[in-house]
């Protein structure tokens, strides 16, 4: 799977938890998950539930405190699946 | 049971934590019999049965010496320290120093000013910041982890904030507390439920001439999970128990 796959999916994942929809309509790599999308931070568990659901991958307790823009989220799966 | 995924605190900020234990030691007795009057006749709390709460609590820290970790339900701005007066008495708390929890208050409310700055440090408290920098919020969570190892005692919100429909709510699980709980061996987790008598929603504070009943309960929760996945595990299980004891709550209020 390359990045723009990952890229993709992730937005796909990300996007019924965004919360302002002019920047999921704008969203690159470096779009900020909580402040520019404003996902909310209590559901962010959610979203990377569902990351490891839908790559089959697990991902660590201390991988999501790096994981602060949408590339953060790519790069971190695309790690995982080697 | 995953490893600890935790990071280690640093030797600066142990350094740091340990003088805030010993400036809270000396202080606290203080600092919490103010909070105490304070919650008693400014804002005329009660807090019904709180002689049984106290000794349930009592007898759980008798019977385990060792890491407490009190996750609680969450409704108000001030629950940490209403619980903390429910708990144990000002008395009790200078006799008996590693019961009183420490806390992780929203930095933005409670670290506002100075003045509140130095009052939430003489208080057992780690400023948090909810939604900031996850490396800046994993850091204080260490930071529990290393108090409770060394047998301290902290209280955490199993939600991650206070419950928005008013009631337990198990789908809301963080995983703060699972990631905390995962790095202290022996750690015993203390659900503690208390809640008003008008208290219908979350809100900012009780209001005044509030009668809370509560219950103390002990839950060790398990996990085949590993990860961010065992991490929430764990905290819904901590939250199923809190959603029983609000079962019994509201079944005794009938």
């Amino acid at each position: 799977m390359d990045k723009t796959e990952i890229f993709e999916k992730v937005v796909k994942i990300l996007t019924p938890y965004v919360k302002n929809p002019d920047a999921l309509a704008s969203v690159t790599r470096e779009t900020h998950i909580l402040d520019d999308l404003k996902v909310n931070s209590a559901r962010l568990v959610d979203v990377v539930l569902e990351f490891e659901d839908a790559f089959e991958i697990e991902i660590d307790d201390d991988d999501v405190d790096s994981v602060e823009t949408v590339g953060n989220a790519v790069g971190l799966i695309e790690s995982k699946l080697g | 049971m995953t490893a600890a995924a935790i990071s280690p605190v640093s030797s600066e900020a142990r350094r740091a934590l340990k003088i805030q234990r010993e400036v809270t030691r000396l202080l606290s007795p203080l600092a919490f019999t103010l909070v105490a009057l304070v919650l008693r006749y400014a804002y005329r709390y009660r807090v019904q049965g709180m002689a049984e709460l106290r000794a349930a609590y009592r007898q759980v820290c008798e019977e385990h010496d060792g890491p407490r970790l009190i996750c609680a339900n969450h409704l108000t701005m001030i629950d940490s320290f209403i619980i903390a007066w429910a708990l144990g008495s000002p008395w009790w708390y200078l006799r008996n120093f590693r019961t009183l929890p420490w806390n992780v208050p929203e930095a933005s409310i409670f670290a506002a000013t100075p003045l509140l700055r130095g009052l939430i440090y003489v208080l057992k408290c780690l400023p948090i910041r909810r939604g900031g920098d996850r490396r800046e919020v994993a850091g204080v969570l260490s930071k529990l982890a290393y108090l409770i190892s060394n047998g301290e005692t902290a209280l955490i919100f199993p939600e991650a904030g206070r419950s928005r429909s008013g009631r337990v709510d198990v789908a809301a699980a963080g995983t703060g507390v699972g990631r905390v709980y995962k790095a202290v061996p022996n750690c015993r987790v203390i659900c503690v439920y208390l809640r008003g008598e008008g208290q219908e929603t979350y809100s900012g504070v009780p209001r005044r001439g509030e009668r809370f009943r509560g219950s103390v309960s002990v839950v060790e929760p398990k996990t085949d999970h590993t990860g961010i996945r065992g991490s929430r595990d764990i905290a819904q299980q901590i939250l199923a128990r809190l959603a029983e004891m609000e079962r019994s709550y509201f079944d005794a209020r009938q």
